[in-house]
């Protein structure tokens, strides 16, 4: 008799230890979701794109592109290489995508032609180059036939409010709101290698403000302002080289 | 009976300092410098090629060349540049030459060759993003450029000025090392490029090119 009350009283034991258990599962996978869905809402961003055409465009099969940081001095608002990578990417990835030649692979295989300080700032400087017989047989070699100088930057315009964070022997926690607005300002400008003539112009700006809360934990609630400016850039990038006029 | 409290001696204070300031440094990671090595890759020169055959000379102090300097709250900073310095001169050589080879001395008779180079580093100078208030490492490379004929006399000189930036920005949280490594090679690029670009236009190449042509029957 004994034996069997013992093994009840066991079983009640180990049932409520798992019914607390599950409580407690439950409200962290619930807490944890609340959290994880916040994150993902993220802050609003406003963009706009904006296409200048200068010549009919269009690509062959084996025709390639690649896409340039523009390096020159003075060092003020370089486009972040990030940047660059997200449009190269963008390009080559997807529906419509365009072979692109790594920016890094370009600049080695074209030595010292692309570097900051010999690195051609307009068209008419083009001929000339192209004129050189091994850089003229590299380019066709390589497949090149666009040439996309990737200009501007993305910087934080405004900021305010006050997050403070404290330990004590009871815990850790934050409390207060901070709130900042990014603004992403970028111009591709498109150089037709064939023609050796600019082939159009695409802008993309984005803004975006970007707020953390924090209630003893901080929820950042992030505006990709530079993401979306990215990809917005690379596919009017793709519409614009794949369509004729 | 109180315990009298230890004595804090000079001796004691100093050491306690100087834990603290590290301790202050490994847990900011704001003054403890960088040291860094310049990768030795680079491109080879696209260029039509001299045709002629020449020598270049590394000498022992362009080889292990190190810039070291302690800069006021920023720490130790080093710049290893020596151990890239011949691949950079070789790429630039095999790019812009027939042929060349390495030479011990420029200064002896080199049968064979039209002319030995000498490249050597006067100066190089740094600076951090927190000295200039921007996102930007910086570095400035002044070599200078000896040309010996094959009968080791001196041809000419001139200078070769190199510039290279590396945005810390790109580098994320502990970008001080990998910036200044990218500026640094943006420096030794640059210096290749310009030389490539500017080389038959140096006044006293210009004048040897002309002789070693004609020479050639070119």
């Amino acid at each position: 008799m004994a034996g069997t009350r013992n093994e009840r009283d066991r079983a009640i034991k180990t049932y409520r230890a798992i019914t607390v258990l599950n409580d407690r599962r439950l409200t962290m996978l619930i807490g944890g979701s609340a959290l994880l869905a916040l994150s993902l809402l993220g802050g609003c961003v406003t963009s706009t794109v904006q296409q200048v055409r200068e010549a009919a465009t269009g690509i062959a099969e084996g025709e390639s592109l690649v896409v340039l940081g523009r390096r020159s001095r003075p060092a003020t608002g370089e486009t972040e290489l990030d940047f660059v990578t997200c449009i190269a990417n963008g390009v080559s990835r997807g529906s419509g995508s365009i072979a692109v030649i790594q920016e890094e692979e370009f600049r080695d295989a074209l030595f010292p032609w692309f570097e900051p300080r010999t690195a051609p700032l307009h068209t008419r400087e083009l001929p000339e180059i192209l004129a050189q017989p091994v850089l003229a047989s590299r380019l066709e070699e390589i497949g090149l036939r666009y040439m996309v100088w990737v200009e501007g930057h993305t910087q934080r315009t405004d900021a305010s409010g006050s997050l403070t964070c404290s330990i004590t022997t009871a815990g850790a926690g934050c409390f207060g709101f901070l709130t900042w607005d990014n603004d992403s300002s970028y111009e591709a400008i498109v150089w037709d290698i064939k023609s050796g003539a600019l082939a159009g112009r695409i802008s993309s700006d984005a803004m975006g403000t970007s707020y953390m809360p924090a209630i003893v934990v901080p929820i950042p609630l992030i505006a990709r302002v530079q993401a979306s400016a990215c990809s917005s850039l690379a596919k009017q990038l793709k519409q614009f080289l794949a369509t004729d006029t | 009976m109180m315990h009298p409290l230890p004595l804090l001696t000079p001796r004691r204070a100093h050491r306690r300092w100087h834990v603290s300031v590290l301790l202050m440094c490994g847990l900011l990671g704001g003054c403890v410098g960088a040291s860094v090595e310049v990768p030795a890759t680079f491109p080879v020169p696209l260029v039509e090629k001299v045709p002629l055959t020449v020598g270049w000379h590394v000498d022992e102090a362009l080889a292990n060349y190190v810039h070291s300097e302690s800069l006021e709250a920023q720490g130790q900073w080093e710049i290893i540049l020596g151990p890239s310095q011949t691949t950079m001169f070789g790429n630039l050589a095999t790019g812009l030459f027939q042929d060349f080879r390495w030479v011990d001395d420029p200064l002896v008779a080199n049968p064979g060759l039209s002319a030995v180079f000498h490249p050597m580093i006067e100066e190089l100078q740094f600076s951090t993003p927190e000295q200039t208030r921007s996102d930007y490492f910086e570095v400035w490379i002044r070599y200078q450029i000896k040309m010996y004929d094959n009968q080791g006399a001196l041809l000419g000189e001139w200078p070769l000025t190199a510039y290279g930036k590396a945005n810390e920005q790109n580098y994320g949280m502990s970008s001080d090392e990998p910036a200044l490594q990218q500026a640094a090679l943006a420096a030794c690029r640059d210096a290749m490029a310009f030389f490539t670009i500017q080389f038959h236009s140096v006044p006293v190449v210009k004048e040897w090119l002309a002789r070693e042509m004609r020479g050639i029957g070119l």
